[in-house]
């Protein structure tokens, strides 16, 4: 640690360095943080006309909302599903262009180009792709009519909402995961395929295992981030519809708050929801972080 | 000398303006045509005075712009003027936010305005609380070329019409004959007004904030159970059963034969069909048994905010005023479809050569259809977090289209979550009198 330390002189440089960053931190991050916890605990007047403290009536309200439950319900289904093909998939593609098949140094590189496109231009595309009439089940759709529509029926929606949410995610997947398999000395693969190993033994017993510390990173990321990155594409794509079958907890506290002034409403589901990522990131560095082993 | 005196004085006059006049913004939601005509009355004004200059700042949608009018009053950085939408009205009576334009400008003749239009906008005492801008109100339009191709010679006027008129159309291999979003404001909420049902007892809201939802009651909820048969029929279809997935866009385009949509549309759908269909318009459909009641007004409306300077106030009457004058009001319907509301545009219109044109088409009809037989219960929806409500609404009854549950459990579940919504509100402005 003096080592680090030493290398600013100036007691207060490393501090004033600082200071614009955390300045932004706290001014878009903590204080709408506190004004939400603030908010729970009144019912509050859109136009700051008046508010009452209602002590935990917000939070009785809101848990006992089957609305709440439907929405964290969803919630909790996009997030195993989406968030475990938002790895897999990239896993694949990473252990595929890492084995240097024919165009795997190309893919590499294309596939990292999503990264760059806004959650919102991807569900305007997605939504495209996945029009029952002119997107890719427009054909099948002309053979059974009424097989695929995302405007009707909510499953269909909500595979619509994790396709993108998956295409989305994985360049970043992709390249961290690529990276592990990389960085993995090429004798293990030799002295396993010397044992007589065949190439799924090898991915199982060799590969995986040496790259837990990187799919450990993309499946924490992800959970947390399918929980409240999925807005911008719920938004593009379904609005929350059909009949709220895609409205996650996330786009429900957009819609109360700013489309129906309920601002206590919001804020209260917004506490819940901030608490529950936090317990879900613990949760997941107290039981899966502790078994893995950083070591090599 | 004589020169130098008329010179100070000049110089005086010119200061004394120069104190009273001031820049002010209007913030408006609208898009589309609807948009190019807000900015030509803006140009309009800043050009026919050089006093004031009104700013004229787009927020992409009313939800947005309302959205933004709260952040921007609770930051004291809000402007003069601001367009809200219908739904908005009780959460800005409440809000203290705003300045009555009847308070404001006493002097104006509000009676003018058709009972129709006013009653939505006005307190349960009769003060104007708004001025009505961009007034528009449900409508019936088809596409006569279609009806005619499957042998329908007249345009229906009744329900019973409209699903004999798609058998038909149904029949000669019409894909969409009648076409809805199932849109709150249309399938309800007009529906409700025009056949003289309530929405919400206590008057829908007017008469206290202790009001309760009886949608699941009356009938309009056999209505909408109508609409979930006649989908199954191929009948009526949704905007997601269309190929354009919207469907004005549906009915503009030709793929659906008749709907049900605000009088706002008329200058977009008469642009499509120009030289290739022939549009009709008219009052929106009635069951037979109902006597036909008013509908409501739509579109939105003008408020004042507080908080703002004597020459700024000054410039918003200004433009209010303006916005008033019968040529303004002439053009904007012109050019957009919204109708006209006072009673003395609507005298200019008629004596004039242009009164049987096809741009006030639907001054004529959409008046005539705000200015039937009222009741207590059609004056207006007064009723806290109504946007929410709308948002309800749409999730439960878009499940009994998918078929997950039956139309009047939807509305059942519709009526106990509005219930909700409504004891939040009353709870969150305890204390506070209904205007």
């Amino acid at each position: 640690m003096s080592s680090e330390s030493s290398l600013f002189s100036h007691r207060w440089l490393p501090a004033l360095l600082l200071a614009p960053l955390l300045l932004l931190i706290v001014l878009f991050f903590y204080v709408p943080v506190f004004q939400a916890f603030y908010w729970s605990f009144f019912l509050e007047q859109p136009f700051g006309g008046g508010s009452e403290f209602v002590g935990l009536q917000n939070f009785q309200r809101v848990l006992s909302d089957a609305e709440f439950w439907a929405a964290t319900g969803r919630t909790v289904i996009f997030m195993l599903t989406a968030s475990a093909l938002a790895v897999v998939v990239p896993l694949m593609l990473a252990i595929a262009a890492d084995r240097k098949i024919g165009m795997s140094y190309p893919a590499r590189n294309i596939l990292v180009w999503p990264k760059g496109i806004a959650g919102a231009s991807i569900g305007v595309v997605f939504a495209f792709i996945f029009n029952p009439f002119v997107g890719l089940m427009g054909p099948l759709n002309a053979l059974f009519p009424g097989l695929w529509n995302p405007g009707i029926d909510g499953t269909d929606a909500f595979i619509t909402l994790v396709a993108a949410h998956v295409w989305s995610g994985i360049p970043f997947n992709f390249v961290i995961l690529l990276a592990g398999l990389r960085s993995i000395p090429p004798t293990m693969y030799q002295a396993a395929a010397m044992d007589g190993a065949g190439p799924w033994r090898r991915i199982f017993d060799v590969q995986l295992p040496l790259i837990m510390p990187q799919l450990f990173l993309t499946f924490v990321l992800e959970f947390t981030e399918s929980i409240t990155s999925v807005f911008a594409l719920i938004d593009t794509i379904t609005g929350g519809g059909p009949g709220g079958s895609t409205t996650l907890l996330v786009y429900k506290i957009y819609v109360d708050g700013f489309r129906g002034f309920d601002l206590s409403g919001a804020s209260t589901q917004t506490a819940i929801l901030m608490v529950f990522v936090l317990l879900l990131a613990a949760c997941q560095f107290y039981f899966l972080g502790r078994r893995i082993n950083y070591e090599r | 000398m004589k020169i130098s005196t008329l010179a100070t004085t000049v110089a005086l006059l010119g200061c004394a303006s120069a104190a009273q006049a001031a820049n002010i913004e209007f913030w408006y939601g609208n898009t589309g045509n609807v948009e190019v005509a807000i900015k030509a009355q803006c140009d309009a004004f800043n050009a026919s005075q050089s006093e004031h200059k009104v700013n004229c700042v787009g927020q992409g949608s009313y939800e947005v712009s309302m959205q933004k009018a709260i952040a921007a009053y609770r930051a004291k950085n809000h402007p003069v003027l601001i367009q809200f939408f219908d739904a908005g009205t009780l959460d800005l009576m409440l809000s203290g936010a705003v300045e009555p334009v009847q308070d404001l400008m006493p002097e104006v003749k509000w009676d003018s305005y058709i009972a129709g239009a006013r009653a939505y906008y006005e307190t349960s005492k009769g003060k104007l609380f708004a001025q009505p801008y961009n007034s528009s109100t449900l409508l019936f339009y088809t596409n006569k070329t279609e009806l005619e191709k499957a042998g329908i010679s007249e345009t229906p006027t009744s329900w019973e019409g409209i699903i004999e008129a798609a058998r038909k159309l149904k029949a000669a291999g019409h894909a969409c004959p009648f076409v809805t979003d199932g849109d709150t404001w249309r399938v309800l909420e007009q529906f409700s007004a025009r056949h003289g049902l309530p929405i919400a007892t206590k008057h829908n809201g007017y008469d206290g904030l202790d009001a309760e939802y009886v949608i699941n009651s009356t009938f309009a909820a056999k209505h909408l159970a109508n609409l979930v048969e006649w989908r199954k029929e191929g009948l009526v279809r949704l905007a997601a059963d269309t190929k354009a997935g919207n469907y004005t866009a549906a009915f503009n385009a030709g793929e659906c034969a008749m709907m049900e949509q605000s009088s706002g549309s008329y200058a977009a759908a008469a642009k499509a069909f120009d030289g290739k269909y022939e549009l009709t318009v008219g009052m929106a459909p009635m069951y037979k048994d109902y006597t036909r009641h008013n509908t409501f007004v739509g579109g939105a409306s003008i408020y004042v905010m507080k908080g703002h300077d004597k020459p700024e106030i000054e410039a918003a009457k200004a433009f209010l005023d303006f916005l008033r004058k019968p040529e303004q009001q002439m053009s904007f319907t012109a050019a957009t479809g919204y109708v006209p509301v006072t009673t003395d545009v609507l005298d200019v219109i008629a004596k004039s050569d242009v009164a049987n044109s096809p741009k006030y088409a639907t001054a004529k009809v959409g008046v005539e259809s705000m200015n039937q037989p009222a009741t207590a219960d059609t004056r207006g929806i007064r009723l806290g977090f109504y946007v929410q409500f709308r948002e309800v609404f749409m999730e439960e009854t878009q499940k009994a289209f998918a078929g997950q549950q039956t139309m009047q459990v939807a509305l059942d579940n519709t009526k106990k979550r509005g219930d909700q919504l409504l004891r939040r509100f009353e709870q969150t402005y305890k204390g506070k009198q209904l205007p």
